[in-house]
């Protein structure tokens, strides 16, 4: 077999029902490959926020992200599995991009459509990008 | 074992990354005791579509026959059961519409990043693409 063994799997998070599907087959990919679990939440730095508001929201993101960092993690635990968490700041996709070729992941599992309201219909923005960029294989999860 | 993934489709156009897509399913067929749908697309032009005489060309077939007998060979070696079909349409819609019939129970779409058309190496194939945005199921797209 070539290099196919699914080593390291990034899951990237946003809060939304479509990556807590993305994390669930994620864990059953974990269960049969024994692989390593990476799951990483991006504070995204680029919408433009008032400046006078701009600290508290990035900390009020942050504190999101956090949290469903771990609330995922004991979720994991639960299922016994362990898994590593990252907390990124800056581009959403870029950021994804660099962890994964940092930590040399094998695979990216991510879900179809996140929190943005327009694409409803569509492959999300952030799906979309990683699908057409990134360094590893991808699973988009319906 | 919980995982779904009984029915893998792959789609092959003969080309290397259309390979490796295979040898990936092949391999996660294996881990879940599932089979493969291989499915080779002969692109036929639309025109066709509504000119009979098109349907015709019978010798072309050929090649998409073989490049079944080849997946089916590299599945056999490995042990897992692949089953071959072979339409002639638009790749995209046709896989998709493939994927998405309830019939045929696909599980996962397993998809080479791009196909024959090197000019566009950095970037995901149309038909890769197309399937990404339209197909229900899951798909993975190898690299």
């Amino acid at each position: 077999m070539t290099s196919s063994n699914y080593k390291k799997i990034l899951v990237p998070l946003d809060g939304s029902v479509y990556s807590e599907k993305a994390l669930k087959r994620a864990s059953e990919f974990v269960k049969i490959f024994d692989s390593e679990l990476i799951l990483i939440y991006v504070v995204e730095k680029s919408i433009p926020v008032n400046l006078l508001d701009r600290k508290e929201y990035l900390g009020m993101l942050q504190k999101f992200g956090t949290k469903i960092l771990d609330n995922s993690k004991v979720m994991l635990s639960k299922k016994g599995i362990s898994a590593k968490i990252i907390l990124k700041e800056g581009n959403i996709v870029s950021e994804i991009e660099k962890v994964a070729k940092k930590e040399k992941c094998d695979l990216i599992i991510v879900g179809n459509k996140g929190l943005g309201a327009v694409t409803r219909f569509l492959l999300g923005s952030v799906s979309n990008k990683l699908s057409q960029s990134s360094p590893c294989s991808i699973l988009i999860v319906k | 074992m919980a995982v779904k993934t009984k029915k893998i489709l792959v789609p092959l156009d003969g080309s290397k990354n259309s390979l490796r897509g295979l040898d990936m399913a092949i391999h996660i067929a294996r881990q879940s005791q599932g089979t493969i749908t291989a499915l080779a697309v002969k692109t036929v032009p639309g025109i066709y579509a509504i000119h009979p005489l098109g349907f015709l060309d019978f010798n072309s077939m050929k090649e998409v026959k073989k490049l079944l007998d080849d997946a089916k060979l590299r599945a056999a070696k490995k042990g897992i059961m692949l089953t071959g079909k072979a339409i002639a349409g638009d790749p995209g819609y046709d896989i998709t519409r493939f994927a998405n019939n309830s019939k045929n129970g696909i599980d996962l779409v397993v998809i080479g990043a791009r196909g024959r058309s090197a000019a566009k190496e950095i970037f995901l194939g149309s038909v890769s693409n197309y399937v990404l945005h339209k197909s229900k199921k899951p798909v993975l797209v190898v690299k």
